[in-house]
């Protein structure tokens, strides 16, 4: 079990909670992080500290055994004073631990497993259990997102990802297909929450994010990628290397090409495990340059004085 | 000889209450409360798809989990399945390829 937190800091209330404000806070906690509104892997292990913070903090005899002896509470037989608990354990330490005492728990009556106290068992109690007729229960989906450059999307391969779980951190090593597209998941099956009472686990769907690229755009398993042209280019025409992840491309601009037109690379966007690959298409964007040079100056005022062209007026 | 009326893997009222473990009066219960979808035959009998058990374990876990009544687990329930409905599409929705701004 992971360890021991501070009841009243998992419900974020300080020692003097009334019962209305630890059944407030639990409320609102159990909301928010129930495990089948909260998909997040952390969630799991935060709704059962909840949970048992609960289960200790609203009966208010455990709450008084909780308050007096602390996170060890459970092994402290019911008729020990505080003050003497508190001097054997500074004595001793954890010899000062009532080892035979402690079998005869008596909280093992208030739905607690005894002194070899385990959350799955709590749990077990609360989703289960023949006292209420709900049987056993099975761990619920979760959710992770697993972000690919868009490289990792084209080429696919073995990547490794670590998820919050219930005894922390989980590492794996999942194989990514080639031409995975933004908000597929990867289900791995029985790597989601945990079941209680024997029943299994749920499922962890990785839900694939495309980071940012600095050139490629994706749309499905279509990219969007920049040409930058110089006016003259986009005038006159030119053959022009435009990158695509799997190496250069030539792509040829007709003569009289404006901002905005797509030139299509048919297949060369990101693969398709079933299917037609997606295309890679080029926009063009004219750019001109920051400062001109003499010559340049005098060559755009020239053209400037001589063209007739004006984009305003429709031409 | 009896007509198999329903496919193979379909469960009946009792495999599903032993894979769930839940007694079959509190299945029968969430059925009636219209929490569990079941297919009738002719005779009247109950016949669970695989795909319910995970429905019956969510009502477990939230009925316990949040104490709900019978009557908010149904509005629960139906809330998450919308809401998951919704993520997909949005998951799966085309974005605007226009990309970054010109100037």
């Amino acid at each position: 079990m992971a360890e021991a937190q501070d009841f009243y800091e998992v419900l974020g209330l300080g020692r003097d909670a009334t019962a209305q404000e630890i059944q407030r806070a639990y409320r609102k906690l159990a909301r928010t992080y129930h495990p089948d509104v909260n998909k997040d892997p952390a969630a799991e292990r935060r709704f059962q500290e909840i949970s048992e913070a609960y289960e200790v903090l609203s009966d208010p005899e455990t709450r008084r055994r909780y308050d007096a002896f602390g996170p060890d509470f459970r092994q402290v037989p019911p008729d020990v004073d505080p003050q003497t608990w508190a001097r054997a354990r500074a004595r001793g330490g954890s010899q000062a631990r009532p080892s035979a005492a402690a079998d005869d728990d008596v909280w093992v009556s208030s739905g607690f497993s005894g002194v070899e106290f385990d959350i799955d068992d709590l749990l077990g109690g609360m989703f289960g259990g023949a006292r209420r007729g709900w049987g056993r229960t099975a761990g619920a989906d979760q959710e992770a997102e697993l972000v690919l450059s868009i490289e990792e999307a084209y080429r696919g391969g073995r990547r490794s990802i670590t998820v919050a779980g219930t005894a922390g951190p989980r590492s794996f090593q999942v194989t990514v297909p080639a031409g995975v597209t933004e908000g597929q998941r990867i289900r791995l099956a029985g790597q989601g929450g945990q079941g209680s009472g024997g029943a299994p686990a749920g499922d962890l769907y990785l839900v694939v994010r495309l980071a940012a690229h600095p050139r490629y755009r994706p749309d499905g398993r279509d990219l969007y990628v920049d040409l930058l042209l110089t006016p003259w280019e986009a005038a006159l025409g030119a053959s022009v290397a435009v990158d695509t992840p799997e190496g250069e491309a030539k792509v040829r601009v007709k003569p009289g090409t404006s901002t905005g037109k797509r030139l299509r690379l048919r297949g060369r966007g990101l693969p398709n495990p079933r299917g037609a690959r997606g295309d890679l298409y080029a926009e063009v964007k004219i750019m001109v340059p920051a400062k001109l040079n003499k010559e340049e100056r005098r060559l755009f005022e020239a053209l400037a004085a001589t063209s007739t062209f004006d984009p305003r007026r429709g031409e | 000889m009896t007509l198999a009326l329903v496919p193979a893997d379909r469960l009946d009222l009792d495999s599903f209450a032993r894979a769930t473990g839940l007694h079959p009066e509190l299945v029968r219960r969430l059925v009636a409360l219209g929490l569990l979808e079941v297919v009738r035959d002719e005779a009247g009998n109950l016949w669970f798809l695989p795909g319910q058990i995970a429905a019956a374990y969510r009502l477990q876990r939230l009925r316990a989990g949040l104490s709900l009544n019978y009557a908010s687990l149904g509005v629960v329930v139906d809330l998450l399945d919308r809401i998951s409905r919704l993520e997909a599409e949005l998951r799966n929705r085309p974005r605007p390829h226009g990309g970054q701004p010109w100037t």
